[in-house]
């Protein structure tokens, strides 16, 4: 996947890449792909976990987590 | 619509670590969509004081600075800055009204956006909540 956004959120520790990607997540707009780069340990097993909650739908966000691809 | 997960933290300590943990947890929840209430009280409610900067327990209130420097080098915001983050989240900060009294402290003490309740309005609101947490 080619993301058009990126979030560099290396260097931070727990739990401020999900803050961060939270408050990206506002900010970015239908259909873009964002890229999220983080070297918090907790941050591989983290993301996928803020992806497993129905968030888009509590944020009223039309955006769609398609899938959470790591690298 | 789903209802949002509700999450309801007590505080009840003021050490460093204590007024960290239910920042750091407050706004996680937050930032995955739940609604988030921590409640202070007891000496907990002295991290709501204003300009407030927590101590790490006993001996170790020595390496505070420590601590906090290597929060800071890993790249956690420090307590103020999770204040401030928290509330733009839109978590909830209660003071407890009884420990307002017992610990001497006043509504102009705290930071903008706490609300004053007692402890009947906390757990009806924690008595509808699906994660409890206490950090004391």
């Amino acid at each position: 996947m080619d993301a058009n956004e990126t979030l560099n959120a290396v260097g931070m520790s727990c739990p401020m890449p999900i803050v961060k990607l939270a408050k990206k997540m506002k900010e970015i707009k239908d259909g873009d792909i964002l890229e999220v780069l983080a070297d918090d340990v907790g941050a591989k097993e983290d993301i996928p976990a803020w992806c497993n909650r129905p968030i888009m739908n509590f944020l009223g966000w039309k955006k769609r987590m398609e899938a959470c691809d790591f690298t | 619509m789903p209802e949002n997960k509700k999450v309801a933290i007590v505080v009840s300590e003021e050490t460093f670590d204590k007024a960290m943990m239910p920042f750091i947890m407050g706004v996680t929840a937050a930032s995955m969509g739940m609604d988030v209430h921590i409640f202070f009280t007891f000496f907990g409610l002295t991290i709501l004081k204003k300009g407030n900067k927590p101590k790490m327990g006993g001996l170790y209130r020595l390496f505070t600075g420590m601590m906090e420097k290597r929060m800071k080098a890993a790249g956690v915001e420090n307590l103020r800055e999770q204040i401030k983050t928290a509330k733009e989240l839109g978590v909830h900060l209660y003071a407890c009204s009884t420990s307002m009294v017992v610990m001497g402290i006043k509504e102009s003490d705290l930071v903008d956006g706490a609300e004053i309740v007692g402890a009947a309005t906390f757990l009806d609101m924690a008595a509808d909540s699906d994660v409890q947490l206490f950090i004391g």
